[in-house]
């Protein structure tokens, strides 16, 4: 018996977790091929691979995923802006949160879903309300979590800052900001999570544009290896934005033992 | 003959401290009188201290001792302007280098019991901290003499409880304080660090000629590095006893045991 190489032992480490996803695709394709699944109902893995060769040749494809990348990134921008400045305003002023918390907490439990009828009424079915639908579910999230990070803040370092000179703005830049900044982080990752389901329902509900709305198309006309492609695409981009998220997090937080693996 | 002779330096740093207080182009420190004058403070209706009157001289070092409760951190963070004394007492007066104090003050530095070195800064950066653009060259020198030279980059994280109490001095050592309050800074770590640290404590107090004031729960602590020693019980100051035992003091020597015993037996004493 010989034990194996510590190479090697890293190769399978490596490749165990894709074994079932092969596996997988290998039966799908299986049972496509030999008619079993009807290619209506599920095509074949090929089909849809062939399917976006053919949109990413012709450009369609980049132009939707472009779209849909930018409507995702403006929700963020604004909806994550607001939840970070207002976040920062609560957590730091007493004044500021008496004033704003209490409305702020009543209305986060409103579902952002449950505001379509009402953002589309207002403000119609184009881009505006896709943004505004998209930054009301962002804000929250962002929104609580900096407000809680600042609160938690250990007051002993906020002590020990000031009784070394620190005050105003550099407490904020040297002491406050960064002890926050973990929760402000775990914010981030929920409003990424919450960002593609929202882009999902608002490109499904109407758009000319984007992943959803190629994806309903091809549904009307019954090309269901776009659908999938669609789909898979969502998925793609969902697991993108959590990579970048978890790499900012090992970045921004290399500090801590928890985040500092290579 | 060297401890002779660094005594008689700090002996006579003391007398002319005054002198050199006016203006020495070599020493960047001016040690630092404290002045308390009934000095009360109340939490709520309860009374933490009452009617504290004392004067150190600069370049003094003086540890407070008193079983916990007895106010003697409170002492320590009024003078660290982290605290506010009662106000209403009439004649209440607390000078820090003849100035009432009214907030942290540039010239006093406090060293807290836990390390609270910030653990998103290096060690570097942690020194550096409040530290203007030109004063950040310091920040290797007092490292060096702290013994963490080659640690400057490393996390906080990945420091003993001894290296950041190390940082943490050197933090307060950067800033030149004319005052350094040290509050039970040994209290978490074990025998040995402690000692190592007490004599490193000692050695910059030495070289620099700050004032100190040190509070500690361990008695032998306070005399092994204090030149004075003050037990506060129930707010008020029970005992000021002098110690004017040469340094490096020999913990076993027996007026060191003899003094030792005198402070202990007063703190134990069942009121």
């Amino acid at each position: 018996m010989s034990t194996p190489s510590p190479f090697r032992s890293r190769i399978a480490q490596a490749l165990l977790p894709w074994i079932v996803p092969a596996l997988i695709l290998v039966v799908w394709q299986f049972s496509s091929e030999t008619g079993w699944l009807s290619s209506r109902v599920l095509p074949a893995p090929s089909a849809v691979a062939r399917a976006a060769y053919t949109l990413a040749a012709t450009g369609e494809l980049w132009l939707h995923v472009r779209v849909s990348a930018m409507r995702a990134l403006s929700g963020l921008a604004v909806g994550g802006g607001l939840g970070l400045g207002l976040g920062l305003l609560t957590g730091s002023s007493r004044l500021a949160e008496t004033l704003f918390d209490t409305t702020l907490q009543m209305v986060r439990n409103i579902p952002a879903l449950a505001l379509i009828p009402l953002i589309i009424l207002w403000f119609g079915i184009e881009e505006n309300a896709k943004l505004v639908l998209l930054s009301i579910g962002v804000f929250f999230p962002v929104y609580l979590n900096t407000y809680h990070g600042i609160r938690s803040v250990d007051p002993a370092l906020i002590e020990m800052g000031r009784s070394y000179g620190l005050s105003g703005f550099a407490l904020y830049r040297e002491v406050i900001l960064p002890g926050a900044l973990p929760s402000i982080l775990v914010g981030l990752r929920f409003a990424l999570g919450l960002v593609w389901v929202l882009l999902i329902v608002s490109e499904t509900i109407s758009a000319q544009s984007g992943i959803g709305y190629m994806t309903m198309n091809a549904r009307e006309f019954l090309q269901t290896d776009v659908v999938l492609l669609g789909i898979l695409l969502y998925a793609l981009l969902g697991k993108l934005a959590d990579v970048i998220a978890r790499g900012l997090e090992r970045w921004w937080l290399r500090w801590s033992p928890a985040y500092a693996r290579a | 003959m060297l401890v002779d002779s660094t005594e008689l330096e700090r002996l006579s740093y003391l007398e002319h401290a005054h002198r050199e207080f006016v203006g020495s182009p070599t020493r960047a420190p001016s040690a630092v009188t404290v002045e308390l004058q009934s000095l009360s403070k109340h939490f709520g209706v309860r009374p933490v201290l009452q009617g504290i009157s004392l004067a150190i001289a600069p370049g003094e070092f003086v540890a407070i001792v008193g079983q916990s409760g007895c106010g003697k951190s409170t002492l320590l963070r009024i003078l660290a302007g982290l605290e506010h004394a009662d106000e209403d007492a009439s004649g209440a007066a607390v000078k820090v280098n003849g100035r009432s104090q009214v907030g942290p003050q540039e010239c006093t530095r406090l060293m807290f019991q836990e390390a609270r070195l910030l653990p998103w800064k290096t060690v570097f950066e942690n020194v550096a901290l409040g530290l203007s653009q030109k004063d950040r060259v310091q920040v290797g020198t007092v490292l060096r003499q702290v013994g963490l030279a080659d640690r400057g980059s490393d996390w906080p994280a990945v420091l003993s409880g001894g290296q950041r109490q190390r940082v943490a001095l050197a933090r307060a050592l950067v800033h030149r304080p004319g005052l350094l309050l040290l509050d039970e800074p040994l209290g978490a770590l074990d025998a040995l660090t402690r000692i190592e640290m007490q004599r490193l404590i000692e050695q910059v107090w030495q070289r620099d000629g700050f004032t100190a004031v040190l509070v500690t729960h361990d008695v032998p602590e306070a005399v092994a590095l204090a030149d004075r020693v003050l037990l506060i019980e129930e707010g008020r100051i029970a005992l000021d006893v002098r110690v004017d035992l040469p340094r490096p003091r020999q913990r076993g020597h027996a007026r060191f045991a003899a003094l030792e015993a005198k402070v202990l037996d007063r703190v134990l004493r069942e009121h």
